[in-house]
């Protein structure tokens, strides 16, 4: 035998490595590359134009700016609460889907429709829907409960973000839903009629058997909705005030406001939204090694 | 026709854990349909698929009639394997199945078409072209991985666990089967398989592997009449073994001296080993000691007895027919005709006084 | 129904209230999920909608006529559009199945840290990573120009090829290969016929729903871009607020090929399969 001839353990290395290089190449490159890139540039660090030294004034200043906290409240909320209502509505869709039902093959099919519509058409119908001369307000209107569009409450470029809210729990609840349907349909119905017959009542048995089993899947797709909802852009964009605006919105006004001084705060609010998702994927790959890998 | 030869054929997956093969040699002899027999995890399926180019040896090699072929790849060694689980590929029919062998040595289509009639008719299958796998029972599915096989015409065949998907009926048929295709097309073919019956009842030849090391190699019978050790004899199931000393061609035990001609030892501690359908009830003169019927049990045609003899216990099975012999509690003479002993060296640190398994 | 025998009571009556309260929840739900589309499909045909008409009072194609003339770019912009999405897809193709493959057949050192690294653009958000990527693209002068909208969005697309095709491989017994071997097949005669066929299917889903995630994008486009690259989303982010008709002809053709894919593929996607993790990014 050769000597030279590789291991087959070193053969099966090199293969792998060939397989994976190309992929995670312009991964890192582009990723990590862009997320190195933008924190050298929110420690200040830019010798393109002269500056050689780091500092944390970009923070400094973002960590004390009112407005940036306003925000970062702001985007916590819309992530917060659009998660929470997307994913009790999507488990009750999901349960209301469940059951063998005439039609139930072209229900399904208009459940996931718009998984595949875009968040920004999403986002324009709400808007033609919900803004004060919207189409809500115009039956409203009709049907004589108000009289003037400024008599509908303000669902849009409003303080508590509904229109945003509305336009993600719409947009997510067929996501969450579609994951818990499948996991529903493959357990099938037999434990819940174990418990039933055991003595548990329609609710103990949700409660104590049916939730336990979809908790892996409603909680990883949380998560995914989460960090979505945390760092988009569009929609918040579109359907959100300018004051307080949403950390991304707030993020992406500063780095293309004329001065160019707040680009280093714009890259450290960028930082921020990375650093939350990072936190997200780490409690996501823990929790997907408690709940999948058992 | 193709001889096979494994020399110090080792393979280590985990240098935490021992060889999955450990220093295998062995001749497969050309033609003939060899078994390589073992409990699972014992390393049959690695040598197989080492033979196959399938696994790279850690060291050792395999040679096809004296000429080492380690470095030619798998598809051109000309050694097919067929698999457990016949993975017959899912998105074709079963013609296109058959004539994949063919297909990729770019022979033409109209001669694949027509090789591909013959082998249906071979596997006994005509008329199955067109069908999908999935549309096909184990045991058809299996055939037709047969017959995916043979078309090649291959230097050797690889069965691996080749009957243990299938009904006990089925398994009858198939090993009929793979007997008369091997007979006829004369392949040198191995086959993998747990079952020291299938073995036995297969092959020409039985390979027996323990933890990756050959434990016996020979004609099927010889693991019956004389195996190399307890460990053996207890694989091939329902021995009495009785610990003695062995001397000039008797052996000493604590229930008697008996003559026995044959055995592996020459002098020393040994173990007196014999079947229970060798015990002969009833019999006395030479040989022969005294015993209690403890308990019996008819199993049809034929009677299984429990009996004690001084403090230890054997097991004897009746002829066929003769069923109702004795009662239990009964005083019986007990031969042990001499040439059915077979004396074996104590290879475990602890003798079983006597043991049925 | 009056011919047939009365039911049992406590039992009927209450089945058929389910049901009817079951029906109507799934209404409501798809009303719901239906409402947001009505107003872009009527405001696409209408001519004269003012307040407080709850349906336009005169109807016209005025709209449809303004996204197919040339003034308005719209046909370019689709065309750019699928340009930058069939580049994209091909390149994910290209490097996410060999890498899928690594990570759905063999055990390796590191592979958690390279699954970190394949799920993390798929979690953390565009705007965060593509204002960095734009400082370094302005320097190798890749803003404002096809090609660099194309790999800023393999951002998202590639790990979600790779998270589909992992998945792929990772249902595919690797025996098939030894099998087409042992049977006489070389290294890429087993690719070409055993296992690509059997991965196809996960390679189609997984490519139509990369090109849906680069169709989609609107800040890589946006800030990449510069401008200078204009797609669909680009358009019809300009239109919602000021041209409501055309924005909502424009979100009509914007969302056909995502109804699309849902039709081709309907059946190989359920929840549990990979293809929907990633659309989220949509």
């Amino acid at each position: 035998m050769n000597r030279f001839r590789l291991s087959e353990r070193g053969a099966e290395r090199l293969s792998i490595s060939v397989l994976l290089a190309p992929a995670v190449a312009v991964i890192v490159l582009l990723f990590l590359g862009g997320l190195a890139s933008g924190f050298l540039r929110s420690l200040n660090y830019f010798p393109l134009i002269g500056l050689n030294d780091f500092n944390f004034d970009a923070y400094f200043a973002i960590f004390t700016d009112n407005g940036f906290l306003q925000s970062l409240v702001l985007t916590f909320h819309i992530a917060f609460t659009s998660t929470l209502i997307a994913s009790i509505l999507a488990v009750a869709s999901a349960l209301l889907l469940r059951p063998a039902f005439r039609g139930k093959r072209i229900v399904h099919f208009f459940f996931s429709l718009n998984l595949t519509i875009p968040h920004l058409v999403g986002a324009i119908g709400v808007l033609y829907l919900f803004q004060n001369s919207g189409l809500v307000s115009r039956i409203m209107t009709g049907l004589d409960i108000i009289q003037r569009p400024a008599d509908f409450p303000a669902m849009v470029f409003d303080p508590w973000a509904i229109g945003i809210i509305i336009q993600y729990v719409w947009k997510e609840i067929p996501f969450i839903g579609v994951i818990v349907l499948a996991i529903l349909l493959s357990v099938g119905e037999d434990y819940e009629s174990v418990a039933r017959s055991l003595g548990a009542n329609r609710w103990q048995a949700f409660r104590q058997v049916t939730l336990p089993l979809i908790m892996p899947g409603v909680v990883s797709a949380s998560v995914i909705v989460f960090a979505f909802t945390f760092g988009a852009f569009e929609i918040p964009y579109l359907l959100g005030r300018t004051f307080p605006a949403a950390l991304p919105v707030l993020a992406y006004q500063s780095y293309t406001d004329v001065d160019l001084a707040a680009r280093p705060q714009a890259m450290a609010m960028a930082m921020v939204i990375a650093f939350i998702s990072t936190l997200l994927i780490m409690a996501y790959m823990k929790l997907s090694r408690v709940y999948i890998r058992e | 026709m193709t001889q096979v030869t494994l020399s110090g054929l080792t393979k280590i997956f985990d240098q935490k854990s021992p060889p999955a093969v450990d220093n295998l040699d062995l001749e497969i002899e050309s033609g003939k349909l060899t078994a390589l027999l073992g409990p699972s995890g014992c390393g049959k399926t690695t040598t197989m698929k080492m033979i196959a180019g399938l696994l790279r040896p850690t060291a050792g090699d395999i040679l096809f009639d004296g000429d080492s072929i380690l470095s030619i790849k798998p598809e051109e060694r000309g050694a097919v394997m067929v698999f457990q689980n016949y993975l017959l590929f899912p998105y074709m029919n079963i013609a296109d199945n058959i004539g994949f062998g063919l297909k990729m040595r770019k022979v033409n289509k109209k001669e694949i078409r027509s090789r591909v009639q013959d082998m249906l008719d071979l596997v006994q299958l005509p008329g199955f072209e067109d069908r999908k796998p999935n549309q096909l029972s184990g045991g058809q599915q299996q055939r037709i991985a047969l017959a995916r096989a043979l078309i090649v015409q291959p230097n050797v065949l690889l069965l691996d666990e080749p009957l243990s998907n299938l009904d006990a009926h089925l398994r009858d048929e198939m090993r009929v089967l793979i007997r008369r295709i091997q007979t006829e097309m004369g392949i040198t073919t191995v086959f993998v398989t747990h079952d020291q019956e299938e073995a036995v009842v297969l092959a020409d030849k039985v390979a027996l592997l323990f933890d990756g090391r050959l434990q016996q190699f020979d004609a099927p019978d010889s693991f019956y009449d004389t195996p190399n050790t307890v460990d053996i004899a207890t694989f091939f199931g329902g021995t009495n073994f009785i610990p003695g000393y062995y001397l000039d061609g008797t052996i000493t035990t604590d229930i008697g001296v008996f003559d026995a001609p044959n055995s592996l030892v020459p002098e020393g501690d040994a173990v007196l080993s014999i079947r229970p359908e060798a015990v002969d009830l009833g019999e006395g003169g030479e040989n022969s000691v005294s015993g209690t019927v403890l308990s019996h049990v008819y199993a049809g045609r034929y009677a299984r007895f429990q009996i004690r003899i001084g403090d230890i216990e054997i097991e004897a099975v009746t002829e066929p027919g003769q069923v109702k012999l004795f009662a239990d509690g009964d005083n019986i003479p007990v031969k042990f005709d001499p040439d059915k002993i077979w004396v074996l060296g104590p290879n475990t640190a602890e003798q079983p006084a006597a043991t049925t398994g | 129904m009056t011919t047939a025998p009365a039911p049992l009571p406590g039992i009927a009556p209450r089945t058929i209230g389910r049901t009817t309260l079951r029906w109507a929840g799934i209404m409501g739900l798809l009303a719901f999920l239906v409402a947001p589309m009505v107003p872009l499909f009527i405001w696409s045909i209408s001519f004269r909608w003012f307040y407080p008409d709850i349906l336009p009072s005169e109807y016209s194609a005025r709209a449809w006529e303004q996204v197919i003339s040339p003034t308005n770019n719209v046909i370019g912009a689709t065309g750019q559009t699928t340009l930058i999405a069939l580049l994209c897809t091909v390149l994910s193709v290209l490097l996410g199945v060999p890498a899928g493959r690594a990570l759905g057949l063999h055990n390796f050192k590191g592979k958690r840290i390279v699954e970190v690294l394949i799920l993390a653009p798929i979690i953390v958000p565009g705007l965060a990573v593509v204002l960095g990527i734009d400082t370094m693209f302005i320097r190798y002068g890749l803003s404002g120009n096809i090609l660099g909208v194309t790999l800023v969005h393999l951002v998202p697309t590639l790990p979600y090829m790779t998270l589909v095709m992992s998945g792929v491989y990772a249902n595919y017994d690797v025996d098939y290969e030894l099998q087409a071997r042992s049977l006489g097949a070389g290294r890429w005669a087993t690719q070409r016929y055993v296992t690509l066929p059997a991965v196809f299917p996960g390679v189609v889903v997984g490519a139509l729903f990369t090109f849906l995630i680069s169709w989609s994008q609107y800040v890589l486009t946006l800030l990449i871009g510069d401008g200078q690259v204009e797609t669909l989303p680009i358009l019809l982010f300009n239109f919602a607020r000021s041209e409501p008709a055309i924005a909502g002809a424009l979100s009509v053709v914007f969302i056909l090929p995502g109804i699309l894919v849902l039709l081709l593929s309907s059946k190989y996607l359920s929840g549990d399969s990979a293809a929907v993790g990633g659309i989220g990014n949509i």
